[in-house]
């Protein structure tokens, strides 16, 4: 569902995405992972086409991000990790906006606003303009948006955060769900109890370059760390325990 | 646990000039080239407001006896208007830079004093809201102390007194902002402000036409000459500070250096006072008009889940369902936000005034009628490129942070710069068919002129809205917190230098067939060359294919290739 063949990414002389190679297949669950700084969010903008390669191909669901853009992104979804939504539309017409974007047939939109809004608390606020809306409530419209058009593929960027919960586990249910259905989702996230037990397979990069990808146990055995979970081998594969001394200081 | 002492002022425009350096430091070799011819550019257009000034002053000097009335009636006139423009603009300004910037919910939850906090944002808010119409000033001041023989002395006291001048003119717009949103914190509040602010903008405006500054150059406009006199002679609002630094200049000018610190003084000291007298209050009110103005507005709308009205129309004109969706949410958000109806509020009064302007000229020979419509295309096309510079040239810009939106949607740029153009074009083809077909009206233009005019007129709006879309696509900044950063802008300069040479270059061309046109009328045979005509046609295609390309077609790359965030 998503091919990344030889990405690299430069913005001026950093290069923030080195040589990655990747393909996430249908139905898959894959966590990205890596410190700040990493690469993550540009591979997400590259693969949704808000940015472009410097070099290499992405290609998701079968077409190319560069030259059959269009059909790629009507393909997506994406969650933005800061969900900016237009402030002078309220949530129902920001979610008929989506409807509309995406094609969704009218007939289908009638019945899905309603439901969405009331699945994600926000049937209440459905009619109010999204300039009053918490953080938190914009990240579950937002949500809501991309599960209105179904797309094949979900670009995740640090979807939970801002959520309450109980909406943060609807939505985790929700990623299962839609997983089984086929649906391939690759989500970028700091939480790593999330990506453990989400995720069929986690990649982490690191400056740019993907330093380890696989499963839970293949990445503890690449880590060298066997019955650790995911947070020590994340710590041990990004180096994570050099600041002891600056506790001591704190 | 130690208690460090809270950050003041001087650290808060540290950050600043920090920022600012930053920002020089990480600009390329291509745009500092870029900057600088931009900045030629600008100093180029200053040199031809020198140049007008020049010729108007030096118009009045050479009137026997009250020249030098004229002069000073015109300068004070001008203050008059630039102090009632900067406290307006302050006033505007501040709403967004004290209560709506990106910095504050960090700020406010600082240990910084709220003090500081509001004197580095009135200090924002004065410089933003005065700077460029302060600048306009420079060539007007320049021109008068050329013709009047002044000296550097003159030039001196100018600068002295500017600053103080601008800071009062802003002062008392920001004074407005803090009380009334003290007394209704609430963001209905700062749309009630947003809308009174433009209303007395209008009202401004209306009163300076109204008040017939042509008398200046016309005392047949007056009764007798001892009203013109009293007219010349009476003080221009004489408790305006504009009066104040009109005397000041004056004095200096007549080298009465007593009369000018008296009246430099009462400037500078009335600045300090209100300034002062603007923290003091700050430190009590500010940070409940701040708290208020965070809540959003609640407004209960119906969830539209019938057929959009938009997307009827486009079934009919067999236009697509994206460009339809795009213009339909572009529509909900335009007609929502207050600030977008107190410009049309302006629209209005500015029309109005346009055509009392154009019914007021005094003008009984046909010909020369004919011949001021035709002008009139070149003022009426300055007035579209000035609302293009409002409304089209920020479109794409004012997508800001939910650019994603679209980004990642499919729905193609091309569809995106198509809805703004059509947005945009629908309402200025309306505003300059207005323009153009009451100023013929009015002037009972002939047949010919009238279809020239009101045709090239028609044209010239839709290539300027096309440029105002390609070059706000061109030049997108999608992280301002207010439209005004977007127009006064690089790309806003560049746009408007470039409509307004446009409408120049349009003007020389059609000049041609007009000249035939009024051979003709004089009588003279076979005034039409059909070889000049076919000439000027071809100008024009070529004109208006460049300008409506060029712009559009880089822009489009422009936003193809965006890396921002």
């Amino acid at each position: 569902m998503i091919r990344i063949s030889g990405l690299v990414k430069r913005f001026g002389g950093l290069e923030a995405v080195k040589k990655l190679d990747l393909h996430v297949p249908a139905g898959e669950i894959f966590g990205f992972l890596g410190p700040n700084g990493a690469g993550k969010t540009t591979t997400v903008k590259l693969l949704c086409g808000l940015l472009k390669p410097t070099e290499g191909s992405l290609s998701v669901a079968g077409f190319d991000v560069g030259s059959r853009t269009l059909e790629a992104k009507r393909s997506l979804g994406l969650v933005p990790d800061e969900p900016f939504v237009y402030p002078k539309l309220s949530g129902a017409e920001y979610l008929r906006f989506i409807g509309e974007l995406y094609g969704v047939p009218l007939p289908e939109q009638r019945r899905r606003i309603p439901e969405l809004l009331e699945m994600f608390e926000l049937g209440r606020w459905g009619g109010e303009l999204v300039e009053s809306y918490s953080h938190g409530m914009r990240q579950k419209l937002v949500i809501a948006g991309v599960l209105l058009h179904q797309p094949k593929v979900l670009l995740l960027d640090e979807p939970m955060v801002g959520l309450d919960p109980k909406s943060a586990r609807m939505a985790k249910e929700i990623l299962l769900t839609l997983s089984k259905r086929g649906t391939t989702i690759f989500m970028c996230t700091h939480i790593l109890e999330i990506a453990e037990k989400l995720c069929h397979r986690i990649g982490i990069m690191i400056a740019g370059s993907l330093v380890a990808l696989g499963t839970l146990p293949e990445l503890r055995a690449q880590a060298s760390r066997e019955g650790s979970d995911l947070e020590d081998v994340f710590l041990s594969l990004t180096g994570g325990t050099e600041y002891a001394a600056l506790l001591k200081n704190l | 646990m130690t208690c460090a002492p809270s950050p003041r002022l001087g650290l808060l425009l540290r950050r600043r000039a920090a920022c600012l350096r930053n920002s020089f430091r990480s600009l390329s070799a291509y745009e500092w080239v870029r900057n600088a011819a931009f900045s030629a550019a600008g100093v180029g257009l200053l040199l031809g407001l020198y140049w007008g000034f020049h010729r108007m002053v030096a118009y009045l000097d050479g009137v026997e006896l009250i020249g030098k009335l004229l002069i000073w009636k015109l300068t004070a006139m001008m203050l008059l208007t630039t102090f009632s423009m900067v406290a307006i603009s302050g006033l505007l300004t501040s709403l967004t830079t004290l209560y709506y910037s990106y910095d504050l919910r960090f700020l406010m939850q600082a240990p910084v004093p709220i003090r500081a906090i509001f004197l580095d944002k009135s200090l924002e808010s004065i410089f933003f809201s005065s700077w460029m119409i302060g600048l306009v000033l420079v060539p007007y001041i320049a021109a008068l102390a050329d013709v009047g023989g002044y000296g550097w002395g003159f030039y001196a006291a100018f600068f002295l007194l500017l600053g103080p001048f601008l800071a009062l003119a802003s002062s008392a717009g920001i004074a407005f902002t803090l009380v009334i949103l003290y007394c209704f914190p609430s963001s209905r509040t700062r749309d009630a402000v947003y809308i009174i602010a433009t209303f007395s903008l209008t009202l401004v405006y209306g009163l300076i036409r109204f008040a017939e500054p042509e008398k200046l150059i016309r005392p047949d406009a007056l009764h007798v000459v001892a009203d013109y006199l009293k007219f010349l002679r009476a003080p221009t609002a004489p408790y305006a500070p504009s009066w104040w630094l009109t005397k000041a200049l004056s004095s200096v000018a007549a080298g009465n250096a007593a009369a000018f610190w008296r009246h430099a003084a009462l400037l500078a000291g009335c600045a300090a006072f209100v300034y002062a007298l603007l923290v003091l209050l700050a430190g009590r009110v500010y940070f409940v008009g701040y708290s208020g103005a965070q809540e959003g507005s609640l407004r209960r709308l119906e969830p539209p889940l019938g057929p959009l009205l938009e997307g009827r129309l486009a079934g009919l004109l067999g236009a697509g369902r994206d460009l339809a969706t795009l213009f339909w949410r572009e529509r909900k958000c335009f007609f929502r936000d207050v600030k977008h109806w107190s410009q049309i509020l302006l629209i209005l009064g500015l029309i109005f005034v346009y055509l009392y302007s154009v019914k007021r000229i005094p003008l009984d020979n046909q010909d020369v009628r004919s011949v001021i419509s035709f002008l009139n295309v070149g003022v009426a096309g300055f007035v579209i490129a000035a609302l293009g510079l409002r409304f089209t040239y920020p479109a794409i810009s004012l997508e800001g942070r939910s650019w994603w939106v679209v980004g990642s949607a499919p729905v193609s740029l091309r569809t995106v710069m198509r809805q703004k153009y059509l947005f945009s074009a629908i309402p200025m083809l309306a505003v300059a068919f207005t323009l153009g077909l009451w100023t013929n009206r009015l002037l009972e233009t002939d047949a010919f002129t009238s279809w020239l005019s009101l045709s090239t007129l028609l044209l010239m709006t839709g290539v300027i809205v096309a440029m105002g879309i390609g070059y706000g696509a061109l030049f997108p900044m999608f992280n301002v917190e207010n439209i005004h950063q977007i127009e006064s802008s690089l790309g806003g300069f560049v746009y408007m230098a470039s409509s307004l040479s446009y409408v120049g270059f349009t003007i020389m061309i059609l000049s041609w067939p007009m000249q035939m046109h009024f051979k003709e009328r004089f009588g003279k045979a076979a005034a039409w060359d059909w070889r000049i005509v076919g000439l000027c046609v071809l100008a024009v295609v070529a004109l208006n294919a460049l300008a409506l390309v060029v712009p559009w077609t880089l822009g489009r790359r422009k936003l193809e290739a965006y890396e921002g965030s």
